[in-house]
């Protein structure tokens, strides 16, 4: 999401577009746009649901422990789905699991944002012929981010959660409420 | 005992027709029962005294086409002999007695053979799908089974399905999401709550529906199948080397141990021998996993009962563990490390080095984690005489590894069946004392898994030293076994992990069933639950080690 045009905040390091408010003129004091304040709230605590259904979700676990340290993002894992933004759907989804994951889905809030790890909530993986697995979690809920791998490394993981900052610092949220209003 | 002698005790007891063949032809030499004869005969068998056959490995359907099959592996923990049984029901209408009464743990089994073949158990005391929804059609595993087109809206074929929008998602009905089975009988004045399928205590996508009096249980029953994805299906459809990956997904937290029993199985079918340096890979490859295992266990009850520090110490150490797996077989998790005649990679001297390395950092550490947490007092209050399992449940519920142990009963198969290069190797086997409270509680479960990562070290340390010269792996040209069939099993971190693979002279297998640890030890908390604080049940579940994809596959 360029916004290095932007007028109302610099980004001199930043080629891809400032990614945090900076001071302008006045000590002190912040001048930005609304969207980019909202943004930078949200992108900086992405707080995820801990749901692991399979393999997946023991990396999701490293991922989360002292090496990569999700925290540092300012993501850290509910166990519910009403206080999370992002559903991390880590592992294999059956066609018994499929309806609570939509349920699980429909108690977020929004905004809401979802990520597919692993091989199999992308497309079913190693077990897409299985009689018993659906064919990627997209065909249940809307993906926002597909993470390959079989398991995807905690590495791989983390640098989905800064892929999803930068998707989450290209939304219009003012735009979107003026339009509605 | 041979088969041959129990078969004649058999006839004498019960008629010359209550053996229907003796096939010693096979591997496992088994036995062909009369289906009429078979409750009769499964209670003689456990309680005659020279037979004791007390403990159900496995229970198998096998679908041979003209009819279907149901094959049982039985044990003798006093006298250390088994036997193979078998039972064939035609095919339009299946049916085999029950012998859950015999055998507790067969209730589950039963239930699984149920829903996978369609094969009804007479006299079984609450017969519905284990697995699958209530609502599926059909019996997966039979040979002319075929998936429907759709399920619940959703296309089960790959290419004919697009990705859904958010309007799409938002515009279908509100999802009904039963609470309890179809069959479960109301209850009035308690109040029923359903723990999982998503719940962080339930360690993966396991459900509980509880019965509850406040903060008392008065039933708590498993409901599973979420993570149920088919592999035995799939192996079937696979050549035999392509199973091995799939049998890293049986066992996520202890790939090894799955691996093993495939490879045990498939090279004794193929008659096949391991180099030495192989058998020592495989023996340093599975301790390493078990410690892996082990710490996830340990660490994930103490976050379970409300202590999350240990955890991250804990994930800290795997950490290190995975990266010298990763040397080893290129993987941090999900290993394919083993192959029909040893293994993939050779480890080579400086990882040998790096484990020695890293068993001396580890060796304080775990002393530190018990000053930590093993010792704490809350932390033993927890745990001490909770929801303890006796010995004979603890059998008769086939419970295995360290859950079988901590119950006072001496068997692991790296000591008492032996395999690879056990023998060689000198540790003790954990029994549970009572510890801290009485014989079999929690407490007991999980300082048996702490004190079987000492011995793990032990057979690291050795095994790092005596690691042979020569060859790792004695490829075989072809992997074609003919038709035959044998059940393998190898004591993983959370017990018996066994392969029971039958083989019909091609490149695939014509059937292949896993017999696995957390599925019997998952079984038990029905029969526990009642009377447990609702806190304590999480305390159970941790204790027993339960992993989603061991107990669905
Ligand atoms: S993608 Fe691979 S590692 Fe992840 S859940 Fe699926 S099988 Fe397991």
């Amino acid at each position: 999401m360029s916004d290095a045009a932007d007028p109302l905040v610099k980004s001199p390091a930043n080629a891809d577009g400032p990614r945090v408010i900076e001071a302008e003129v006045y000590p002190g004091a912040i001048a930005t746009r609304l969207d980019h304040a909202i943004n930078w709230f949200r992108e900086s605590s992405i707080w995820y649901l801990l749901f692991a259904t399979a393999c997946c979700g023991i990396e999701l676990m490293q991922t989360g422990g002292p090496r990569t340290d999700l925290d540092r993002f300012g993501a850290v894992f509910r166990a519910s789905p009403r206080q999370s933004d992002l559903l991390l759907v880590a592992g294999t989804i059956t066609y018994k699991m499929a309806d609570r994951v939509r349920l699980l889905w429909a108690q977020m809030a929004d905004p809401k944002y979802v990520v597919a790890m692993g091989s199999c909530a992308n497309c079913g993986g190693l077990f897409q012929r299985s009689y018993s697995v659906v064919c990627g979690v997209d065909k249940i809920v809307p993906v926002d981010l597909y993470l390959p791998g079989c398991p995807p490394r905690p590495e791989a993981l983390n640098e989905a959660i800064l892929r999803l900052q930068e998707k989450m610092h290209g939304e219009r949220w003012a735009a979107k409420m003026k339009g509605q209003a | 005992m041979t088969p041959a002698e129990i078969a004649a005790r058999l006839r004498t007891r019960f008629g010359d027709g209550a053996v229907v063949a003796v096939q010693d032809a096979l591997l496992d030499p088994t036995l062909e029962l009369a289906p009429e004869r078979l409750h009769e005969a499964a209670r003689f068998l456990r309680d005659e005294d020279d037979l004791r056959f007390d403990f159900l490995r496995s229970l198998a359907g096998v679908d041979r086409k003209e009819a279907l099959e149901v094959v049982y592996h039985l044990l003798s923990l006093p006298h250390r002999h088994g036997v193979t049984l078998r039972v064939r029901t035609p095919r339009d209408k299946p049916s085999v007695a029950s012998v859950a009464d015999v055998w507790p743990t067969a209730e589950w089994h039963e239930r699984e053979t149920f829903d996978l073949f369609g094969i009804d158990f007479a006299g079984h005391p609450d017969l519905r799908r284990l697995f699958l929804p209530d609502d599926w059609v059909g019996y997966p595993l039979r040979k002319d089974y075929a998936p429907p087109a759709e399920y619940h809206g959703i296309v089960t074929t790959r290419e004919g399905s697009l990705p859904v929008t958010r309007a799409q998602v938002a515009g279908r009905p509100q999802v009904q999401v039963a609470m309890h089975g179809a069959k479960a009988e109301e209850l009035p004045g308690y109040m029923r709550v359903n723990m999982g399928p998503h719940h962080p205590a339930t360690h993966g996508v396991i459900n509980f529906l509880l019965e509850t009096d406040g903060e008392i249980i008065r039933k708590a029953s498993p409901d599973v199948g979420y993570l149920h994805r088919g592999i035995e299906k799939l192996a079937e459809s696979n050549l035999y080397i392509g199973t091995m990956p799939y049998t890293d997904r049986v066992d996520y937290l202890g790939a090894i141990f799955a691996n093993h029993s495939w490879a045990l199985a498939v090279e004794k079918l193929l008659g096949l021998a391991v180099p030495p340096r192989g058998e020592y890979c495989r023996a340093i490859a599975s301790e390493l996993n078990r410690i892996a295992s082990h710490l996830i266990a340990t660490g994930a009850l103490a976050m379970d009962v409300g202590a999350f520090t240990p955890f991250t110490h804990w994930i800290r150490e795997r950490e290190k563990i995975n990266d010298i797996m990763e040397r080893i077989c290129g993987a941090r998790l999900t290993y394919n490390y083993l192959r029909f005649g040893g293994v993939a990679r050779d480890i080579k001297p400086d990882v040998v080095d790096t484990i020695r390395l890293w068993l001396d950092h580890f060796e304080p550490i775990l002393r530190e984690f018990n000053r930590l947490i093993s010792d704490n007092e809350i932390f033993v209050r927890r745990l001490a005489d909770v929801a303890p399992i006796s010995a004979a449940d603890a059998v008769g519920f086939g419970l295995v590894g360290p859950n079988l142990r901590a119950s006072g009963v001496h068997w692991d198969l790296r000591r008492d069946a032996p395999y690879s290069i056990y023998p060689e190797l000198e540790f003790d086997v954990i029994v549970g004392k009572g510890f801290r409270g009485v014989v079999g509680d929690c407490y007991d479960r999980y300082w048996c898994r702490v004190l079987e990562m000492v011995e793990s070290m032990k057979i690291l340390r050795q095994a790092c030293d005596k690691l042979p010269e020569g060859e790792f792996w004695a490829k075989p040209k072809v992997v074609k076994p003919a038709a035959n069939e044998f059940y393998a099993a190898v004591e993983s971190a959370r017990g018996e992990l066994g392969a029971y693979v039958i083989a019909d002279g091609t490149d695939k297998p014509y059937r292949a069933k896993f017999r696995t640890g957390s599925y019997t030890g998952l079984s038990i908390i029905q029969h526990l639950s009642p009377g447990l604080m609702l806190a304590d049940l999480v305390a159970l579940i941790g204790s027993l080690d339960v992993v989603a994809p061991e107990v669905d596959r």
